[in-house]
């Protein structure tokens, strides 16, 4: 799970202009100001970082990075 | 000896009238900035009342005959998502605006991968033998069926014709069409739409509030759909070609949202310069929107003959394709 989320902060930095320290778990999409196109843009970042199939709704913009990088590990883990 | 069907004429018309991201925004609650960040979109084209789509289309028609050096072509097809009524189709008024006599005329319909299919059944037609030289439009009056109110689809559209005369030639030709891949998915066939107006549900059955016959898109589920399907389609073209990612020297794909297109270059790991961009200046012109892109590009130095182009488009169906092109020397007009 922090291997997850620590990655799903590197898409972040490197993809969308976020620096590390500005984020935590705790922290929304919302707050992060990305709209909905960028959540799109992060899942297909994500789909291909992890190799698991991230559907539209699997990131919302209420959701927190930590809420995020969880839905993302459970779905590697069960296709692990 | 195959027959392939080359590139030998490139033409592209653009309706005189702009519309900025301000004009929209005194219409409309919305902003340059609001507009550049979602679409990467600074104005767009669009025709006035009394053109409709055929006279773009024969407009770039004109040019890209002349462009080849020609006068005629054996066959006219073209791309529309905005006939210029719902039957006959468009492409017999732009033959006979182009004085091509009676050469088979017909429209296809894939919204803004038409002018892919549109090159697809053409190069089918010069390969067969059946005629020696296409001219394929790819032309839209978009504008005609946004809904006014709309500002996310007023914003992102816009008007325009592009087109290529392909004639007959050698397979090894620099511009003769090369790998072409063509696919559809009707599982999706409510994502980009305009649902009413058609038999599902026409014009004189239901004129109350259901009935909307303006263009439609889920906006989210296209993207991904459309990184996607264009990103493996423009791959499988390239791999086919004999061409591996580096060597891909431009990629021209529909020119639908700035957003998605770098995320198809992304996610091929192409670098974001080799994608090329036009709808900054045209915003999407739909089954246009590949033939503008190509003509802009050798414009502005960005494709040069020999250079290894793949196109790549996604739209309504929905439909998807690409196909690679080693480019010719040709002059647009």
């Amino acid at each position: 799970m922090n291997d997850v989320y620590d990655r799903l902060v590197g898409l972040l930095t490197r993809g969308f202009g976020i620096e590390p320290d500005e984020v935590s778990t705790e922290t929304t999409f919302n707050e992060l100001e990305m709209d909905s196109l960028a959540l799109v843009e992060l899942g297909l970042a994500a789909q291909d970082e992890f190799g698991v199939k991230i559907e539209d709704d699997d990131i919302r913009s209420s959701d927190s990075i930590g809420q995020a990088a969880e839905a993302i590990a459970a779905k590697a883990v069960s296709i692990g | 000896m195959t027959r392939a069907a080359v590139i030998s004429g490139l033409g592209s018309w653009l309706p005189p009238r702009i519309v900025t991201n301000d004009d929209l925004a005194r219409e409309l609650d919305t902003d340059d900035a609001w507009i550049r960040s979602r679409t990467g979109i600074g104005q767009r084209h669009t025709a006035d009342d009394r053109t409709a789509t055929s006279d773009l289309a024969v407009e770039a028609g004109r040019r890209a005959l002349k462009s080849a050096g020609r006068e005629s072509a054996d066959c006219v097809v073209v791309a529309t998502t905005t006939p210029d009524r719902p039957c006959p189709a468009t492409a017999p008024l732009v033959a006979t605006g182009l004085n091509l006599g009676t050469v088979p005329a017909f429209d296809v319909a894939a919204v803004c991968t038409g002018f892919l299919y549109g090159l697809g059944v053409a190069g089918g037609l010069i390969a067969a033998g059946t005629v020696d030289s296409v001219l394929v439009v790819g032309a839209e009056k978009f504008s005609s069926i946004l809904d006014p109110q709309d500002r996310s689809t007023r914003a992102i559209f816009g008007d325009g014709a592009g087109a290529v005369l392909l004639t007959a030639g050698d397979p090894d030709a620099p511009g003769a069409l090369g790998p072409l891949d063509l696919a559809s998915d009707g599982t999706g066939s409510d994502l980009i739409t305009v649902p009413s107006g058609g038999s599902r549900e026409p014009f004189t059955a239901r004129t109350g509030p259901g009935y909307d016959p303006y263009f439609r898109m889920v906006g989210k589920t296209v993207f991904r759909s459309a990184v996607e399907r264009m990103a493996a389609s423009a791959l499988d073209v390239a791999h086919r070609a004999g061409w591996s990612v580096d060597e891909v020297d431009l990629l021209v794909p529909h020119q639908a949202n700035l957003r998605i297109m770098h995320a198809v270059a992304d996610r091929m790991k192409l670098p974001r310069e080799r994608c090329a961009v036009h709808l900054d200046r045209v915003g999407n012109t739909a089954a246009a929107a590949v033939p503008l892109a190509l003509a802009d590009a050798v414009e502005r130095g960005r494709l040069r003959p020999g250079d290894r182009v793949v196109m790549t488009a996604f739209g309504g169906g929905i439909t998807w394709g690409a196909c690679a092109v080693r480019w010719p020397d040709v002059t647009p007009i």
